[in-house]
């Protein structure tokens, strides 16, 4: 396995012979300085990472969400995390990497939660939610208008029967924009959960579609 | 609230794009931090790890976060002069 070029500088995994890394958490000297009993080493490193921290939260979070947080606003909150994570450091990476992942994260988790603190899901809850609605374009000629009618009955048909309840709310919150974990924190789930419910809702359709013989361009060509 | 024909259109797409996952957000997560190494070295990744690309294809939330975080350990790297 070649070595992973390190863009921060510092610790590299060791590995064994037979390339398996052998690694303790309390191996890492970022580790071991968050953990000192000796506060004036653990301040040092606290401050040193969250420098880093802001460093690279900086220019990512400016750019989403309009800037609506900046990265002062949540490196506390990422700090924290990070100190209660860090049995789950497995040095496969750079410790900077992972505080960089896991910060990264809390940011952006934060900004989503922000940016959508007011939108309202009850209006994806309903059965309308699902319902196809494209107005009826006169231009056309009958015989088009028959087969974009023949097309969008045979797709609310394959959602009405192939996806429950729950996968339907999720599919329309997500063609909504939301994001998952915004989805699932609005219907007290969770990221993963309504990852899934997504996922396995697309997984259904698409072989409906196989079955009744849609393919992806098909739609587009009849109501080109 | 009906789906508009933009929509409708989307959701096609997606359904037609969708592919396997073996992953799951958290799951993903936890492999992140060693993925983004490997791209940020222009190494190629190893098997394990394509599981990683997989969801990233999958899911925009997971997706958005990668490149963030790629953005953000650029930045440190441009910072300490590397």
């Amino acid at each position: 396995m070649p070595s992973p070029v390190d863009p921060i500088g510092g610790m590299r995994v060791s590995t064994s012979p037979d390339e398996t890394p052998v690694f303790s958490t309390d191996s890492d000297p970022w580790v071991r300085r968050l953990q000192s009993t000796e506060s004036d080493i653990r301040d040092a490193a606290l401050a040193e990472l969250r420098s880093i921290l802001i460093r690279g939260l900086t220019k990512p979070m400016s750019q989403r969400y309009g800037g609506s947080l900046q990265a002062e606003d949540v490196v506390q909150e990422a700090l924290m995390k990070i100190r209660d994570s860090l049995h789950q450091f497995a040095g496969r990476s750079k410790f900077t990497t992972w505080a960089m992942t896991v910060a990264t994260r809390v940011g952006i988790s934060e900004m989503r939660r922000k940016h959508y603190q007011d939108v309202s899901i009850e209006a994806f809850q309903n059965d309308d939610a699902t319902r196809i609605e494209i107005a009826v374009d006169e231009s056309v000629d009958a015989e088009r208008k028959i087969d974009r009618q023949i097309m969008i009955d045979k797709l609310q048909k394959m959602i009405d029967s192939v996806l429950t309840e729950k996968q339907r709310f999720a599919i329309r919150a997500s063609l909504e924009g939301l994001p998952m974990e915004v989805i699932a924190e609005k219907c007290g789930s969770n990221r993963n959960s309504i990852y899934k419910l997504v996922h396995d809702a697309k997984v259904k359709l698409r072989r409906a579609f196989e079955q009744a013989g849609i393919a992806a361009d098909d739609f587009a060509a009849t109501f080109a | 609230m009906a789906m508009t024909k933009d929509q409708t259109e989307t959701l096609i797409a997606l359904v037609t794009d969708t592919k396997e996952d073996t992953l799951d957000c958290d799951g993903c997560f936890e492999l992140m931090a060693e993925f983004v190494e490997y791209r940020l070295s222009n190494h190629q990744v190893p098997e394990a790890l394509r599981a990683v690309e997989r969801h990233l294809e999958q899911c925009l939330c997971c997706q958005d976060e990668y490149r963030a975080l790629l953005d953000g350990l650029r930045a440190i790297a441009a910072s300490s002069g590397d």
